[in-house]
């Protein structure tokens, strides 16, 4: 199993936008993700619903993981895009 | 996440912000019935609404089940008065950028209410019966008592 611990950086949080844009780029990564939050809740990553239940706002702490073939880099640029921050117009 | 506390949703959304036999000619139409839903509240400015078609230019607030959204870009938080939110019910769907959309919520949030009334409303939409259940809504006490099972 693959993790990747990040620091939610977009100024807004993981809402509308930021929210769809990663979970479009989970759905994207070729091997399932989980996406959970500091409070312990697991959530599909590539779920738009799933990602936004989960409240997750500006410098929360997030945990993505996935298991098998690719996993690594899978984990590795959807880390980089939480730690962006996705809400600049 | 205490700093994103939020109203419960029933409390945001005012009867006077639903409305459950709506159509709409197309996307731009059904943003702009969700936005009235908001400014007959006195919750935004009137030029919230084109700040609300802007952003869904810029990415679609479709969020599956049949529901989108909408709600204004960043740049038009000094529009919003308080927290709101309203619902528009297309029996016949709106045809949402190749998405068909059966509900609108329309979204008004300052400062980060927005992420604790995302957060509430797409864990009651994550029920696939519930969302179902509310796209069949005829009164708005049903759209009460689905929303207000997640109130804590």
């Amino acid at each position: 199993m693959a993790e990747r611990t990040v620091t939610v950086a977009s100024s807004v949080g993981l809402h509308a936008r930021p929210a769809s844009l990663f979970a479009q780029a989970a759905a994207k990564a070729g091997v399932p993700v989980q996406l959970t939050s500091a409070a312990g809740k697991s959530v599909n990553a590539a779920s738009i619903l799933g990602v936004l239940s989960l409240g997750i706002g500006h410098g929360d702490e997030v945990t993505l993981s996935a298991e098998g073939d690719g996993s690594d880099a899978a984990l590795d640029s959807l880390a980089e895009l939480l730690g962006t921050d996705l809400d600049k117009e | 996440m205490s700093d994103n506390e939020s109203k419960p949703l029933t409390e945001l959304l005012a009867e006077a912000s639903i409305t459950l036999d709506a159509s709409a000619t197309g996307r731009d139409d059904a943003i702009r019935q969700a936005g009235a839903g908001l400014l007959a509240v006195g919750a935004i400015d009137a030029g919230y609404i084109d700040a609300m078609i802007d952003r869904e230019n810029s990415v679609s607030t479709f969020m599956g089940e049949g529901v989108a959204i909408p709600h204004g870009t960043l740049a038009a938080k000094d529009s919003v008065k308080s927290d709101a939110l309203s619902m528009v019910k297309f029996p016949d769907g709106v045809d949402w950028d190749g998405n068909d959309v059966r509900i609108a919520f329309g979204i008004a949030a300052k400062g980060n209410g927005h992420i604790a009334l995302l957060s509430q409303l797409a864990t009651v939409l994550m029920d696939p019966e519930k969302a179902e259940a509310l796209r069949d809504a005829t009164t708005v006490e049903q759209v009460y008592a689905l929303l207000e099972s997640e109130d804590e």
